[in-house]
């Protein structure tokens, strides 16, 4: 009886130290295995560090995630940690109080090594929400071998009207130019705010989305649907795309079956992953063709469209859980996913052993950005973005006019305001 | 709610172990009240009746009358709802771009469940009455896409259309014929996804029929048979009139699932392309939900719950103000 007394102590005291452990719950929607192995890894080896803290890694695919947040952070399974594009999403998050404010729970350390522009892109009336990991641009992505066949080369591309010219020359070579998974409606949102950036620029942007004057009803954004109408009027894209979702384009252009593809730097490896081979294209066969400027546009022709995106914390989250945030996003652990080219770290020096060539003319391009854009869809909030991806995929199936486009998007600013 | 009028026989059995149904008749008023309200099945009625009503009340009442209250105010789904907007949701439901597109399928839905999938179900059912082991077989075959999870069935069927690995295109192939992208063409994609629905529920609705055919006692068919009438009155004049209660309960089932047709839609199409195969119930999930409109979807759902309440109720109405014998 003793014994058996004594043996149910020495198990209690076993138990205790995993019970007292505080369980981060750390929700993200990498779907690339290798980059969820460097991420599981990172927590094991933090828990290994701190072995009161336990580091519970979850998974949520990108459109589940999108859907399903809204409740998830209102109920009891809301994860501690989750993913954020910033914008107008994360300050509807932070309006409605699901957040909670790190300004006081972070150090000048990592302040400072994220940066102005990653602090703010977090900081919502001067409250800092969250972490800034990475930066990404969008970029035409291009199929060296195919160009080259179509006799077209990046320099051709520098323009709309020389996109048009060679979409044109790509077509009559019999390949299809471009690749786009117009079912996701976001791929497609990616032409017409990009052109928004062009020919708006920042300024007017700012006073649209505030519904100031003609706003998003504008002469810029009723052009930029008219010149996205340019394109598509030319059938530049893969037949079925209107069924395609992202990966299905993504795995269509890794096939070589597409000349280029419109989409951020994660689909340097995506395309590999969606490809039939799981090989993709290489770097040999890749080439970046920045989003063409536009003559006489408001925006500065360096501007860049994409995303500085990071994780935020739920009200409920301990300081443990940004205190591992601060270690994840510190330089060490942050140029791994650099030295595998998974994303562009925003931390100050975690990307200068980057050797991807891709990845740094794509982090040139954005330290170079007058305005680096956020994603309409996440800037403009669920509502309004989810009407500039609406109208997007309209437009692509030519259902639409540049006019009533750029109507609804001013009326959904109306309605949000 | 209504207490069956007959005492099961268990009840009986209770009462007395000598011939049930002699001791149980003189049983009058009061005794037999007594005997209803304070015997072993009110012990069930009890324990099981509270139950039932409590996740009844939870889990669809409650969240009903949720829905409903969100309608009246202008909600993210964040926060408590405080701003108010009176009936301006269902205004702006009533005249979305997209409503009306979204109405019509569903109704398109309704009338292929009608007059395509039900009478390919009775076809079946009327094939497949007989029991032997190769019919059973093919039974089981006809059901298993009922048993499917709805999501799995989209995802697919979304394999089998697909324009480039598809089951469509390589039969185009066969034929040296170039079909269209089904899921991404406006004009084939509903009749695409009512295929699925024909596929995924007739089954269910044919193992109704069979069900209810095979109650048929034989000798009725028997008798017919020996007069002389033929196979296709047989059907029309027995076998059918016959199992008229297992039909109407299909049509009400039909009609109510093609009204709250979602998870398929979801994993096919999305509702595109262009949003031309939206559903009610994926217009609110794409316009109501993932917008961050509650207050939209919430009108949006009070308005299904009103056409199929009042579906409901014309369908009874008509049902109890026709003589059918």
């Amino acid at each position: 009886m003793k014994r058996l007394v004594i043996g149910a102590g020495l198990l209690a005291l076993s138990v205790v130290p995993s019970v007292s452990a505080e369980t981060i719950d750390w929700l993200h929607i990498e779907s690339v295995p290798s980059t969820v192995e460097i991420m599981e890894a990172a927590a094991k080896e933090y828990e290994t560090a701190n072995p009161d803290v336990k580091i519970n890694v979850q998974f949520l695919e990108n459109e589940a995630y999108k859907a399903k947040l809204t409740t998830l952070l209102q109920s009891d399974a809301a994860p501690d940690i989750f993913y954020s594009w910033g914008g107008g999403v994360m300050g509807d998050q932070a309006k409605a109080g699901v957040l909670r404010t790190i300004g006081e729970a972070t150090g000048d350390e990592i302040r400072a090594a994220i940066g102005g522009a990653g602090i703010n892109a977090f900081t919502r009336d001067d409250a800092l929400y969250g972490l800034a990991q990475n930066v990404s641009e969008v970029v035409f992505w291009g199929n060296k071998e195919l160009l080259d066949k179509a006799g077209v080369s990046v320099e051709d591309m520098k323009t709309w009207d020389g996109l048009l010219a060679s979409v044109k020359k790509i077509k009559e070579a019999g390949i299809t130019p471009i690749a786009i998974g117009s079912q996701d409606k976001w791929p497609a949102h990616f032409y017409w705010s990009y052109l928004v950036v062009r020919l708006a620029g920042q300024d007017a942007f700012d006073a649209a989305r505030t519904g100031e004057g003609d706003g998003f009803g504008g002469d810029p954004f009723v052009k930029a649907g008219e010149m996205f109408l340019d394109l598509v009027a030319l059938e530049p894209f893969q037949e079925g795309h209107l069924a395609a979702d992202y990966g299905t384009a993504s795995g269509h252009f890794g096939d070589g079956k597409a000349a280029l593809h419109l989409m951020g730097n994660w689909d340097y490896k995506n395309q590999r992953k969606s490809s039939e081979s799981g090989e993709g294209l290489s770097d040999d066969q890749l080439v970046i063709v920045p989003f063409p400027t536009v003559a006489g546009g408001a925006g500065d022709d360096g501007d860049t469209l994409g995303g500085i995106n990071g994780w935020i914390f739920h009200r409920d989250a301990p300081d443990s859980a940004v205190k591992f945030m601060e270690w994840y996003l510190s330089k060490d652990v942050q140029a791994r996913f650099a030295e595998s080219a998974t994303y562009i770290p925003i931390t100050r020096g975690a990307s200068d052993t980057m050797d991807n060539t891709f990845f740094k003319e794509i982090s040139g391009h954005i330290n170079d950005a007058k305005w680096h854009a956020i994603f309409f869809d996440q800037e403009l909030g669920a509502d309004v973005g989810g009407v500039v991806n609406d109208i997007s995929v309209e437009l692509v199936d030519n259902a639409i006019s540049a006019q009533e486009a750029a109507e609804l998007v001013k009326e959904a600013v109306q309605d949000s305001q | 709610m209504t207490v069956t009028p007959d005492l099961p026989q268990s009840r009986i059995k209770s009462v007395s172990d000598s011939d049930p149904i002699e001791t149980a008749a003189p049983q009058k008023g009061a005794a037999i009240l007594k005997q209803r309200f304070f015997g072993k099945s009110s012990v069930a009625l009890v324990l099981f009746i509270p139950l039932t009503l409590g996740l009844f009340t939870l889990l669809v009442v409650v969240p009903m009358i949720e829905a409903a209250s969100f309608s009246f105010y202008d909600w993210n789904g964040y926060g408590p709802m405080t701003d108010f907007a009176g009936l301006e949701n269902y205004g702006d439901v009533l005249t979305h771009r997209h409503f009306s597109k979204a109405l019509r399928n569903s109704f398109l839905v309704i009338a292929v469940s009608l007059c395509v999938q039900l009478p390919l179900a009775l076809w079946a059912a009327l094939a497949l009455v007989q029991n032997n082991w190769g019919i059973s077989v093919i039974r089981t075959l006809f059901f298993l896409p009922y048993m499917l999870a709805e999501v799995a069935a989209g995802l697919m069927w979304r394999f089998v259309f697909d324009g480039n690995y598809g089951v469509v295109p390589a039969v185009g192939d066969m034929f040296g014929v170039s079909l269209p992208f089904v899921l991404g063409d406006k004009f084939w994609v509903m009749p695409a996804i009512m295929l699925v629905i024909v596929w995924k529920y007739f089954g269910f609705h044919m193992m109704i029929y069979i069900a209810a055919l095979q109650s048929i006692p034989k000798d009725v068919i028997e008798a017919a048979r020996l007069d002389g009438v033929s196979r296709w009155k047989i059907i029309w004049h027995v076998q059918i009139p016959m199992i008229r209660s297992a039909i109407l309960i299909t049509v009400f089932f039909a009609i109510i699932g093609a009204l709250q047709l979602f998870d398929l839609i979801i994993p096919l199409s999305g509702g595109g392309p262009s949003h031309s195969s939206h559903t009610i119930v994926s217009f609110l999930y794409q316009f109501g939900i993932t917008r961050m409109k509650l207050g939209f979807g919430g009108a949006v759902s009070v308005i299904l719950f009103v056409v199929c309440v009042a579906i409901t109720i014309g369908y009874r109405h008509y049902l109890t103000s026709r003589k059918w014998d």
